[in-house]
């Protein structure tokens, strides 16, 4: 007789008990701190990417930057072109200028300002940062960074897809695009695709020549990408890829800076754009190893394209420049600045106020690690009702913490990371307080210069401990 | 006396002593010995750098290699003909070991090669006093370390710069003025000194197009299968000036190179091109040269004629304060590493950088160290638990040299290590 005992009988042994997770005990899914503190914006970890970001500390920056740039009409003849944000300590690495700059970005590509700015601007940003190791000497290789940064963000397909849609409309009068469309992207990929184009019928000759009716359009070359790879005969629609393939094949020198800083402009304001926003991270990696004379240049090749150039961006203002600077920097480009004719433009320093152009970065304050690390647990969480909100560490513990890292956000977060990291494995200790932090500051577990290493390292000194001095 | 250091041979690995004494012992006639020691010298892996080799050369011979095997034969055989470990007859052209060499073989034969190497120590002092030299100006050049030199250096993936975006001249002096730059931030850190290094980047720059490997135009593009040569060149001349102009050495580079990699053999010395986070090779004292010393936790080597001795530093495992010691530096090691490494197990030979220049002991002392420590861990004595595995071997990859050696603890080649602090609570 069958009697089901595989189904029915369970077995004797309980099974293994489901062991904890290594951050179980705090409540908290992993640990939020990552043991190096950098910003990328790509990455898909949220730790890193800068999407975890307390907004509350840096309330006063947002507030200058909406004030002096983001409201401002960009068609006031006198509206700010360029600005810095500087450090205002020498502490300035890992304060979370990175991660600013990039929330900066998303808050204004979220409704390209339209939202902030109560519908005076259209601004779209674009985010660029130097690479390390001084690549970037001249202007025209920034220019090329600038080139490379918009491709990046898409923006040149957005506008295409604006352009056309503009145009379709014109042809299709009762075209509804909230019933065409299911989203943003959606939109964006029919507007470029000749395929979605076919299948509503539209002839895509008459569409182009329709597209190229645009009254901002009328100035541009021929060879502009927009008609050169749509060209009347064929049945093709430009990309952002018929962009890139165009600039490289310019040379250097005045086609670039024609193409960037006028027929550009063109083209963004035929997508109703009125402005742009460049943010420049880690400004300091170009004149960190220019020359005294590439330095010079840079800043007059500067002036000419924002200010005094024959270019359409200087009668609009349409690019307006955010360079981040560390503490510093201003020391180190002052002299081009001056000689240039920059200093008069957008002067680095002033005697009493401070102009609206210049963005003080303040060093955190005390409370400021209390309200970051609270940002990063309850990301981390696993129930985000239970328990206190900086839990396992207490507020005494995390002044401390802010006080050996300096208030240095980088070092604040790095040094969470390990004592986190160590207090997990040891299953005495629930709460990180005071006399453990430093406890562990003692044992160099978050010196800040451990990763010079051989610098700071101990060692035992053979002279003395030979003489019996040690 | 402080002349002599130049006068060295050019071979790192004072097992070559062992090999040569070896191959003269069975073989009298030098084409018989040449061939045992061609035998030998692959059995023991060694070659003509200064790390071990990984890939054997079963193929021919090249004539190019025959030559150069000869030639280092006769150098090791100059070298012990000069520490009179072997006779030479020159009538019938015969090797023969002296007492002396006899007696050093069996210390390698009944002890390890360590011991053989510190038999050969006074040998070489005696004769050529550099490591009296060295150690000293080690020194003299660095007080407040404790005699540790540093010699940063980067390669250009170190700088950001990538091999294939190297191609003319100008690339090469984009590379070289980062380099520059870098390394006067270096010296001012660890030296402490502000000096300008342009006129030395620009003699060698100037090296590397009277050589030819440098076309004179900015835009000239240089021959691909010239970027090691150039590379090695920026190395050897950085080197070079560090240790005879930032820190004034009298002698040559090439001489300082091979004592200070013999030193290591011995334990007089620790030099490393993989302290962690540390870009370039570091040199540091692990003995002493004083008067007197009263601690007993170091081993006198030699004794000079102005009344100084030299001891090695090499506390007893017996004491129990030298395993605590021994213990913290592996957990602060181990703590330190896992910063930057979030995995559990963390690569054996970084810690062990770090605990030889925390504790200022050798590279063989260490691994002696860690196989007691082990041990006393697997009985459950010790206050901490420590794993020791394997990752993939150095004999396991495709690499041509044994760069950075496993540590061989209870028969077995470990290159990984984790440790555990939690403590038992059912004990």
């Amino acid at each position: 007789m069958n009697t089901f005992d595989k189904f029915l009988k369970k077995p004797e042994s309980p099974g293994l008990e489901v062991k904890q997770g290594r951050f179980e005990k705090f409540n908290l899914k992993e640990n939020p701190f990552l043991p190096e503190s950098f910003v990328n914006k790509d990455s898909t970890d949220n730790r890193i990417n800068g999407s975890i970001f307390e907004a509350e500390i840096r309330k006063k920056e947002f507030k200058t930057i909406k004030d002096n740039f983001l409201k401002n009409p960009q068609g006031d003849p006198g509206h700010l072109r360029m600005g810095f944000i500087i450090d205002t300590s020498y502490v300035g690495r890992g304060n979370g200028k990175s991660a600013f700059l990039i929330n900066l970005y998303r808050e204004i590509d979220k409704e390209y300002c339209l939202d902030i700015s109560n519908n005076v601007n259209k601004c779209f940003p674009v985010y660029l940062s130097p690479e390390p190791g001084g690549r970037t000497k001249t202007f025209s290789r920034f220019v090329d960074l600038l080139f490379n940064a918009i491709m990046e963000s898409g923006v040149i397909n957005n506008c295409l897809a604006i352009i056309r849609l503009k145009a379709l409309m014109s042809i299709v009068p009762n075209l509804k695009p909230a019933e065409e469309f299911k989203d943003e992207d959606d939109l964006v990929q029919k507007m470029n695709s000749p395929g979605w184009l076919g299948e509503k019928r539209i002839d895509i000759n008459k569409f182009n020549r329709e597209t190229s009716k645009n009254q901002f359009l009328g100035g541009l070359p021929r060879e502009f990408p927009l008609f050169k790879a749509a060209g009347m005969l064929t049945e093709k629609l430009s990309t952002q890829e018929s962009f890139k393939e165009y600039y490289v094949e310019l040379k250097k020198g005045q086609e670039k800076l024609e193409f960037m800083f006028s027929h550009m402009v063109h083209f963004f304001r035929a997508a109703d754009f009125n402005g742009a926003f460049v943010l420049v991270d880690d400004f300091e990696r170009i004149p960190d190893f220019q020359s005294a004379r590439q330095k010079r240049d840079f800043a007059a090749e500067l002036r000419n394209c924002l200010y005094d150039g024959f270019f359409t961006n200087t009668k609009l203002g349409f690019y307006n420049f955010i360079l981040v600077l560390h503490a510093g920097v201003t020391r180190l480009i002052q002299d081009a600045w001056s000689e240039s004719g920059m200093e008069n433009r957008v002067p680095l320093t002033s005697p009493q106020v401070t102009p609206g152009h210049i963005i003080p970065f303040e060093k955190l304050k005390p409370g400021h690690a209390v309200l970051l690390l609270k940002r990063y647990l309850r990301e981390y969480r696993i129930d985000s009702q239970k328990g206190n909100e900086l839990s396992p560490f207490t507020e005494k513990a995390v002044n401390k913490i802010a006080e050996i890292s300096e208030l240095n956000a980088a070092k604040i977060l790095k040094s969470a990371y390990y004592l986190l990291d160590r207090a997990a494995d040891d299953d005495d200790i629930q709460v990180i307080d005071e006399p453990f932090v430093e406890k562990m500051n003692e044992r160099g577990m978050f010196d800040p210069n451990s990763k010079k290493g051989i610098a700071s390292a101990e060692t035992t000194d053979l002279e003395k401990k030979a003489k019996g001095e040690q | 006396m402080a002349s002599a250091p130049y006068q060295v041979k050019k071979f790192y690995f004072l097992e070559y002593f062992y090999i040569l004494l070896k191959s003269i012992e069975k073989h009298a006639r030098e084409q018989d010995a040449l061939d045992m020691f061609k035998l030998l010298r692959e059995t023991h892996s060694l070659g003509d750098s200064k790390y071990k080799r990984l890939t054997s050369s079963e193929e021919e011979q090249s004539s190019r290699q025959v030559k150069l095997l000869y030639y280092t034969f006769k150098q090791v055989a100059a070298e012990a003909l000069e520490y009179r470990l072997i006779d030479f007859d020159e009538k019938n052209g015969k090797y023969s070991l002296s007492m002396k060499g006899k007696e050093l073989l069996s210390h390698y034969e009944e002890g390890n090669s360590y011991e053989f190497n510190k038999k050969l120590f006074p040998l070489m002092e005696e004769k050529f006093k550099a490591f009296y030299e060295i150690i000293n100006f080690c020194y003299e050049q660095n007080k407040n370390k404790s005699g540790l030199l540093v010699f940063p250096l980067y390669s250009p993936i170190k700088l950001d710069f990538k091999k294939s975006e190297i191609k003319t001249t100008k690339d090469i002096l984009d590379y070289s003025r980062a380099l520059q730059k870098k390394l006067e931030q270096d010296i001012e850190e660890f030296i402490g000194k502000s000096i300008d290094l342009t006129q030395y980047n620009d003699e060698l720059i100037q090296n590397l197009k009277k050589a030819c490997l440098l076309p004179q135009d900015e835009s000239g593009k240089f021959a691909p299968d010239k970027y090691n040569s150039m590379i090695i060149r920026f190395r050897k001349f950085w080197l070079k000036t560090f240790l005879n102009q930032i820190y004034g050495y009298k002698s040559g580079f090439p001489s300082f190179d091979i004592w200070t990699y013999r030193g290591k053999q011995i334990g007089a010395l620790h030099v490393t091109e993989f302290y962690p986070g540390f870009s370039g090779r570091i040199v540091y004292p692990t003995s002493v040269i004083v008067d007197h010393e009263t601690n007993g936790d170091f081993e006198k080597l030699f004794d000079y004629a102005n009344g100084y001795s030299l001891y090695i530093h090499s506390p007893s495992w017996a004491d129990p304060e030298n395993q605590d010691k021994f213990v913290d530096a592996l957990l602060d090691a181990y703590f330190s590493s896992r910063k930057t490494n979030r995995s559990y197990f963390v690569g054996l030979p970084d810690i062990r950088e770090l605990v030889c220049y925390k504790m200022r002991i050798s590279q063989h002392l260490f691994n002696v160290f860690l196989e007691k420590a082990y041990l006393l861990n697997l009985k459950g004595e010790l206050k901490v638990k420590i794993s020791l595995e394997a990752d993939k071997l150095p004999h396991e990859t495709n690499a041509m040299y044994l760069k950075r050696e496993p540590v061989m603890v209870n028969a077995k080649y470990r290159n990984i290590i984790a440790i555990d602090i939690a403590e038992r609570r059912n004990q």
